[in-house]
C-alpha cells in the first residue's frame, strides 16, 4: 500500500507524542501526520522510567528549556488532563559533606534565575515531610517541579491532536524499514504496513535513533543506552508527598558522564535516589545509572544500593510492599544535551532525542521548538544550543 | 533489622531439591524423594500442607460443621500424611510455612517468611505453585460478597468462615462441585448452582469420566450431595450482575448460549448474600518463567502453561514442574506427575530406574484430565457481560472502557493496554485480570492473549526483603 503524508514522525514516545500534538496545534488541521512505532506507544523508555518533571538552574540557558518545558506541561494537564500531574515540588536533600555544600549553591542558582527555593532546618523540614528521617543535615524545596505518569501523558496528547486534527494517524506495531530518497532529499517512508510518501520526516527514537539516521545512510549520531533501575511499591503505602531528591542527582544525572559510553562491560554505576509519590499512594523509587548497553535485566547490586538510599531517608519504606522491578534505558547524549532540530545533511529529515533522563520533563518544549521550526514560526526559546548539527560531521 | 537476629545460617537454607508448593504435587514429589533418603525443603504460601485442593483448618482449630468430602480426599489425607510423616523433626522433609517465593535462580530460590529475607540453595527445583482463579468480570463483581470458587474454599475450608446464608454458585468446570459442598457442608443454603456450559457440551467430559473409576466415584457421591440437599445444577446459565446497597443483597441470572453470550429476555432475580464465581483456573507460572522454562499456550489446560519433557523436566535441566503449573489438570494429575518428577530426579541423584507403571501413570491422568476440561474450555462469550463502565482491574481501578481506549491507542497486546491505561499494573501484577483483560478490551478471544512478562519481585516483598536477600 501506498499512501501520503505531510509529516512521518517515527517513534511514539513521550518525545514523538509531543512533537504530533504541538504539530497538530501549530499546522492547519488538514495536514496528514502519521506517528509510526514498532511497538506499543509509549511502550519503551516512557513507560520504563519515572515521571520527573525537574527545573534545572545550572545556567540560563538549561533554565529557559526546563522552565518552559514545565510550564507547558501545566497547560497540558489543564488543556487534557489524564495523566496523574501532580505538583508536589521536589525536596533535595543532602547527606555528605559534599552534598550539603551543595545546597546553598543550587538555592543561588534558582535565584540567579529569578526563581524561588527554600533552605529548610529540621523542623520546616519535618513539619513539610513527617515521614522523613530525623537527622537529614540538609535540604532545599523547590516548589517548582511535579510528577506525571509518561505514558498515559503521552496516550493524552495523540487524543489531544486527534481532536484537534482529524487526519492524525497513529500507528502502534508499525517498524520503519527504511526509506526512499529523491536526491538528497526523502521521498517516502517504508514500514511494515505501507510506504508513506512525504519529504518531512522526525526521528523521534530515544535510544534507537541512531539506528534510523543509519537507514538513510548517516553516520549515528552519539546517543547511548544508559540503564536505570526503578521498583515501584503497592498503593496507599507511600510516607512521602513530596517528590525526594539526592542533590547528588544533579551531579551523577545531569551531568556528562566521565565514562566511556561505548564501553558496555566497564561502567560500575552510580546512584542517587529519587523517590515519587503515585496519585494512587504507591512510591516509585530510583534512580541508577549504568551503561551496559541495550539489556533490560535489572541489576540487583544497584537497585539494592538505591533502595538502602530510599530507606535511609524515608525509613518507612523499608517496610512497603514492593511489587514490581524493572529497567529502563535513557537515551544519553554524549555532550548531555538533546537533539532537536533539522538534521542537515538530509533536508526534511529531523531529529528530536537524546534527552537522557529529562526527556519527560522536556518533552513539551522539544515538541514546541520542532513544530515552531517545521511551521517557520519564531522558537519560544533560543535551540542553537540543541541542534543536531553539532555532531553533523 | 528484623533479620539482623538471625544467622546467616538460619537465613540460607540447603536442600538437596527444593519445591514450591505443598499441594499434591508438591507432597507427592516430596514425599518420594524423602522416602529414598534425599533432603528436600518445601516453600508454601499456606499454614499446613494440603495446597487449595486439600486445604486443612491451622493448627488447634476445628470446624463446627461437618464439611463433606468427596472419595477422592482419601487420597489426600494419605498423601498428607505421608508427606507429614516425612516433614517431622529429623525428616527428611522441611516444610517453610507462609513462604513467598519472590525470586529464582536455576539451584536458588529466594523467599520471604516471617519478614525475614531467605534463601534456599538446593541442586534442582520441583516447581508445583498450583493456580489461580480465572476472573469473569461482570456488573457487580467488587461487591463484597462476590468471591471467587477459591477464596470460598479458602474461608470454609481453611478458616472454618461461614461466609452467609444464601449462596449462589457459579462457573464453569468440575470447580463448581466442590464450591457447592463445602458450602453446604458450612450451613449455607446454596439457592442456585450455575454451570456456563450447556448440557450438550458437557457431555464430552462423559467418557472421560465414566471410563475413569476414580472420577467416576467423585462424579456419583457430588450428584448425590447434590440431591440430598435439593440443589439443582442449571446448564447453559450464569450470573449476569450482581446488586446491592454495599454489599451483594440479589443477583441477576440469566441463559447464555453455546459460546457463553447472555441471551436477552431469560433475566432472573435471586435473593442472595454470597455469590461463588469459579469460571476455572489459570497456571501459575511465573516462577518457572523466570527460572526460564519454555511457555505455551493450551486453553483447554486455562491458558499459558509450562512446557516439560516426558518426565516433567523443563527447558532448563535441574527445573521440573508438576500439576496446574503445566496446565490444569486437578490433583490426580498433580500427584502422578509428582511421582514422575521425583522418580526422573532420583534416577540422577541415586542410579535409580523411572519405573514404566510411574510414566503411565503420569499420562493417563493427564490425558483423562484433557478429555474432561475440554468440555469446560473457557467460553468467550462472558466476556461480553461486563459493561462499559465495568471495572475490569480492581488494583487499578479501570474500566472496561477505558482498557478498550487504550487499545485503541496504544497497540492491541497485553503490554500495550496495561501502559496504555495502567490495567494490570498494580499488586496483583494482572494474576487477576490479566487472562480476562486483553480479550475484553480487543474483543479477541480469550485465548489468544500474549504470555505474561515476569518481574521481580514475583510476588509483592516488602523492599527490606530485597535489600537484605542472601547471595
Amino acid at each position: 500500500m501506498t499512501e501520503t503524508a505531510d509529516i512521518v514522525v517515527i517513534g511514539g514516545g513521550i518525545i514523538g507524542s509531543s512533537v504530533v500534538y504541538q504539530l497538530a496545534q501549530l499546522l492547519d488541521p488538514s495536514t496528514r501526520i502519521v506517528l509510526c512505532d514498532r511497538g506499543p506507544i509509549a511502550g519503551a523508555t516512557s513507560s520504563s522510567c519515572m515521571g520527573h518533571l525537574m527545573v534545572t538552574p545550572g545556567n540560563a540557558q538549561e533554565y529557559a528549556l526546563t522552565k518552559t518545558s514545565v510550564d507547558l506541561w501545566r497547560g497540558l494537564h489543564e488543556q487534557l488532563g489524564g495523566f496523574d500531574y501532580n505538583p508536589t515540588g521536589a525536596l533535595y536533600l543532602a547527606e555528605s559533606e559534599e552534598d550539603i555544600e551543595m545546597v546553598p549553591v543550587l538555592h543561588q542558582q534558582f535565584l540567579d534565575q529569578g526563581d524561588q527555593a527554600e533552605i529548610l532546618d529540621q523542623k520546616q523540614l519535618r513539619d513539610l515531610e513527617p515521614g522523613l528521617a530525623h537527622d537529614i543535615p540538609g535540604a532545599l524545596f523547590y516548589a517548582g517541579d511535579g510528577v506525571v505518569l509518561p505514558m498515559l501523558a503521552a496516550g493524552a496528547m495523540l487524543r489531544g491532536a486527534q481532536q484537534r486534527n482529524p487526519n492524525v494517524v497513529v500507528r502502534p506495531n508499525c517498524a520503519v524499514t527504511g526509506f526512499q530518497r529523491d536526491g538528497d532529499r526523502i521521498a517516502a517512508v517504508v514500514t511494515e504496513k505501507s510506504v508513506i510518501q512525504t519529504n518531512t520526516v522526525v526521528n523521534a527514537c530515544g535510544v534507537w535513533t541512531p539506528g534510523i539516521g543509519e537507514m538513510l545512510g548517516q553516520p549515528r549520531v552519539p546517543i547511548y543506552p544508559r540503564a536505570g533501575n526503578l521498583a515501584i511499591t503497592g498503593h496507599h503505602v507511600s510516607p512521602i508527598r513530596t517528590q525526594l531528591l539526592e542533590i547528588s542527582y544533579l551531579r551523577f544525572a545531569h551531568a556528562a558522564s566521565d565514562v566511556d559510553p561505548t564501553q558496555t562491560d566497564r561502567d560500575a554505576g552510580g546512584h542517587a535516589v529519587n523517590m515519587q509519590p503515585q496519585t494512587n499512594g504507591g512510591c516509585l523509587i530510583g534512580s541508577t545509572r549504568q551503561f551496559r548497553g541495550m539489556s533490560k535485566q535489572v541489576n540487583r547490586e544497584l537497585l539494592k544500593r538505591s533502595l538502602l538510599r530510599a530507606h535511609r531517608y524515608v525509613p518507612g519504606v523499608a517496610q512497603a510492599p514492593i511489587i514490581r522491578s524493572w529497567v529502563g534505558l535513557r537515551p544519553y547524549s554524549i555532550d548531555n544535551h538533546p537533539l532537536i532540530g533539522p538534521w542537515d545533511p538530509v533536508p526534511g529529515f529531523w531529529i528530536a532525542a537524546g534527552h537522557e533522563g529529562l526527556g519527560i520533563s522536556m518533552a513539551p518544549i522539544t515538541g514546541l521548538l520542532i513544530a515552531q521550526q517545521i511551521a517557520g514560526i519564531t522558537p519560544s526559546i533560543d535551540p542553537t544550543p540543541y541542534l543536531p548539527g553539532r555532531f553533523a560531521l | 533489622m528484623s533479620g539482623a537476629d538471625l544467622t546467616q545460617l538460619d537465613t540460607v537454607l540447603e536442600a538437596d531439591v527444593g519445591i514450591v508448593g505443598a499441594g499434591p504435587g508438591g507432597m507427592a514429589a516430596a514425599a518420594r524423594l524423602a522416602a529414598a533418603g534425599v533432603r528436600v525443603v518445601v516453600l508454601d504460601e499456606g499454614q499446613r500442607a494440603g495446597g487449595q485442593i486439600y486445604r486443612q483448618l491451622p493448627v488447634g482449630m476445628h470446624n463446627h460443621g461437618v464439611v463433606q468430602e468427596p472419595p477422592s480426599h482419601d487420597d489426600g489425607h494419605n498423601l498428607i500424611q505421608s508427606f507429614e510423616g516425612h516433614a517431622k523433626d529429623g525428616g527428611e522433609i522441611e516444610l517453610v510455612r507462609g513462604a513467598t517465593v519472590w525470586d529464582a535462580q536455576p539451584g536458588r530460590l529466594w523467599f520471604e517468611h516471617d519478614g525475614v529475607s531467605r534463601l534456599l540453595r538446593c541442586g534442582h527445583i520441583v516447581l508445583a505453585p498450583g493456580a489461580y482463579d480465572r476472573c469473569i468480570p461482570f456488573p457487580g463483581w467488587t461487591l463484597p460478597g462476590v468471591v471467587t470458587a477459591g477464596a470460598l474454599q479458602v474461608m470454609v475450608r481453611g478458616f472454618g468462615v461461614v461466609p452467609g446464608k444464601r449462596a449462589l454458585v457459579v462457573g464453569s468446570g468440575p470447580l463448581l462441585l466442590p464450591t457447592v459442598t463445602s458450602l453446604l457442608g458450612a450451613g449455607v443454603e446454596v439457592v442456585a448452582a450455575l454451570e456456563a456450559s450447556s448440557r450438550m457440551r458437557a457431555l464430552r467430559a462423559v467418557p472421560a469420566v465414566a471410563f475413569h473409576a476414580a472420577r467416576r466415584r467423585e462424579a456419583m457421591w457430588y450428584m448425590k450431595q447434590l440431591w440430598r440437599n435439593s440443589v439443582k445444577l442449571q446448564w447453559g446459565w450464569t450470573v449476569f450482575a450482581c446488586e446491592g446497597d454495599g454489599r451483594v443483597e440479589r443477583a441477576i441470572i440469566g441463559k447464555v448460549d453455546a459460546h457463553g453470550r447472555p441471551r436477552k429476555g431469560t433475566e432472573r432475580t435471586i435473593e442472595c448474600d454470597v455469590v461463588g464465581a469459579g469460571f476455572g483456573l489459570v497456571p501459575s507460572i511465573e516462577v518457572g518463567m523466570r527460572l526460564g522454562a519454555d511457555t505455551h499456550m493450551l486453553p483447554v489446560r486455562g491458558g499459558h502453561c509450562l512446557v516439560v519433557d516426558g518426565e516433567q523436566r523443563t527447558a532448563v535441566a535441574t527445573v521440573f514442574a508438576v500439576g496446574e503449573t503445566c496446565g490444569i489438570g486437578g490433583a490426580e494429575v498433580a500427584s502422578a506427575e509428582g511421582e514422575l518428577a521425583a522418580a526422573a530426579i532420583l534416577r540422577e541423584l541415586r542410579g535409580t530406574t523411572v519405573a514404566s507403571a510411574v510414566v503411565s501413570r503420569a499420562r493417563a491422568e493427564r490425558r483423562a484430565a484433557d478429555s474432561m476440561l475440554g468440555a469446560f474450555a473457557p467460553l468467550p462469550g462472558l466476556h461480553d457481560l461486563a459493561r462499559p463502565d465495568t471495572i475490569v482491574c480492581r488494583c487499578e481501578d479501570i474500566t472496561r472502557l477505558r482498557a478498550q481506549e487504550a487499545a485503541a491507542m496504544h497497540g492491541d497486546s497485553m503490554r500495550a493496554i496495561k501502559i496504555g491505561c495502567r490495567a494490570g499494573m498494580g499488586p496483583c501484577q494482572a494474576r487477576i485480570c490479566g487472562p480476562s483483560l486483553q480479550a475484553m478490551a480487543t474483543g479477541v478471544n480469550a485465548c489468544a492473549m500474549d504470555v505474561p512478562v515476569v518481574q521481580v519481585p514475583l510476588k509483592p516483598v516488602s523492599s527490606e526483603t530485597i535489600l537484605t536477600a542472601p547471595q
